[in-house]
């Protein structure tokens, strides 16, 4: 067993506790003697378990010392080299300043730990309010995607709105759209399927044609839901899509016709 | 607080028979040696018993104290322990508590119901919250409640090398946190 794995074994601790046989403390002492790391850290678990109990001293009532001192007796022969007797006053403030410097040691490492919980604290609490903020976003987004769900539901399920299938032309035969419109209050909406997205500089535009007329019903861009389009009188007999110049034509450029349907009129 | 007095100064005072060395020894130890015996006995009165026993072991018994050996406090603190395990296990005390009822009384205060040692296991509970789980059982019972370690790995099941070295681990441990002090 080399020197290292001798040491992380813990039998240095289990001597220094004590409970250790005579002849294995014989053993642990060879080994310090012979191992200078050894002894050190024999040295230092002494000295830890010493602080551990210094930290964690109880006051003794003084009568216990009264008792002790009473029942102890100098050696009679005791030849006390007395030292010169300490003086009262020095010594007084030599507790003093032990006392204070104590003081000083533990109000900084107090004061140290609870600056390091403040810190971790405000750290904590920054991203508790970034996540909030985020969380507060997300509960906006869904509350306005909800609001526009609720909308368009009410558009679809209401009797006063025909509904009108425009199939995909040779331009784009996988697209199609519904337009809901309602003759009376002339209100359109749009909604669309499959329909590609365009260029920047380009839009669809929707049209009705009313006595064989184009009329303008608005541009959009591609998007989910119900798109709100310009209202239509009375009259259209047929929707359509196509695509104009971003802003719209007032002609429709009929040979970029996506999605055609006509009104059946019911 | 633990450099000014030089230990084998002392401990040769002591050798002297000098009434001198015991006061100072007292005033700079007993309350660490206190805590470390009460923490055991749990009994105020048998505490003090047990600490007085244990300087009048020190006082009469400093010959036998080996500087080669170790610290004077190591011997001293090992002196106390012995004791207040000893009396621990005396019969005048031992229904109060027994070796097959190990507990962690260190976070369970109060449930033996002897003494009221609140403040006294703030400091141990300060000291001990900053090991891990396994590291404060051990020290707790081996340390602070003065169970051999091969007690507690029999109560606990744990294997006594693991014992070894978890109690290992927790004193570096301490000894990091208090060295940061």
């Amino acid at each position: 067993m080399n020197v290292k794995e001798y040491i992380s074994s813990g039998i240095l601790e289990s001597f220094v506790l004590g409970e250790l046989s005579p002849q294995e403390e014989q053993e642990v002492l060879a080994m310090a003697e012979k191992h200078a790391e050894v002894r050190e850290e024999l040295d230092q678990i002494e000295k830890s378990f010493e602080q551990v109990a210094i930290q964690t001293a109880v006051k003794a009532p003084a009568s216990v010392k009264e008792s002790i001192m009473s029942s102890i007796e100098p050696a009679a022969e005791a030849k006390t080299i007395p030292l010169p007797p300490p003086k009262q006053e020095r010594s007084l403030y030599r507790y003093v300043a032990a006392a204070s410097i104590l003081l000083a040691l533990v109000s900084s490492f107090l004061a140290w730990r609870y600056w390091n919980n403040w810190r971790e604290a405000e750290a904590e609490l920054s991203t508790l309010i970034a996540e909030n903020q985020q969380i507060a976003d997300n509960y906006n987004q869904v509350n306005e995607k909800l609001d526009g769900l609720a909308r368009d539901l009410e558009i679809l399920g209401d009797p006063a709105f025909s509904r009108i299938s425009l199939a995909g032309t040779e331009n784009s035969p996988e697209s199609s759209a519904t337009v809901y419109w309602d003759e009376s209050s002339e209100q359109v909406y749009l909604r669309i399927k499959n329909l590609a997205s365009l260029s920047r500089d380009q839009q669809y535009q929707l049209w009705a044609i009313i006595d064989g007329l184009p009329v303008d019903a608005g541009v959009f861009d591609v998007s989910d839901g119900l798109i709100t389009m310009k209202n239509i009188p009375e009259g259209a007999t047929a929707f359509a899509i196509t695509v104009e110049p971003s802003g719209g034509s007032r002609e429709p450029s009929l040979e970029t016709m996506r999605v055609i349907g006509n009104v059946t009129s019911g | 607080m633990n450099n000014p007095i030089d230990q084998a100064a002392l401990a040769e005072r002591l050798r002297n028979k000098e009434k001198d060395a015991m006061n100072l020894l007292y005033d700079r130890y007993s309350d660490a040696l206190y805590g470390v015996i009460l923490r055991i006995v749990k009994d105020n009165a048998v505490a003090q018993e047990v600490l007085q026993d244990a300087f009048l072991k020190i006082w009469n018994r400093i010959d036998s104290y080996d500087p080669a050996k170790g610290r004077l406090f190591t011997w001293m603190m090992q002196i106390s322990r012995n004791l207040a395990i000893d009396k621990l296990r005396s019969k005048e005390i031992s229904q109060s508590r027994k070796t097959d009822d190990i507990q962690n009384t260190v976070h369970t205060t109060g449930s033996t119901g002897t003494t009221s040692q609140h403040e006294e296991d703030i400091g141990v509970r300060e000291l001990l919250s900053h090991l891990r789980e396994e590291e404060r059982l051990v020290m707790d019972l081996v340390y602070f409640q003065g169970f051999s370690q091969s007690e507690v790995s029999k109560e606990k099941g744990i294997p006594i090398g693991t014992v070894k070295t978890r109690v290992r681990m927790a004193i570096k441990n301490l000894r990091k946190i208090l060295g940061s002090e």
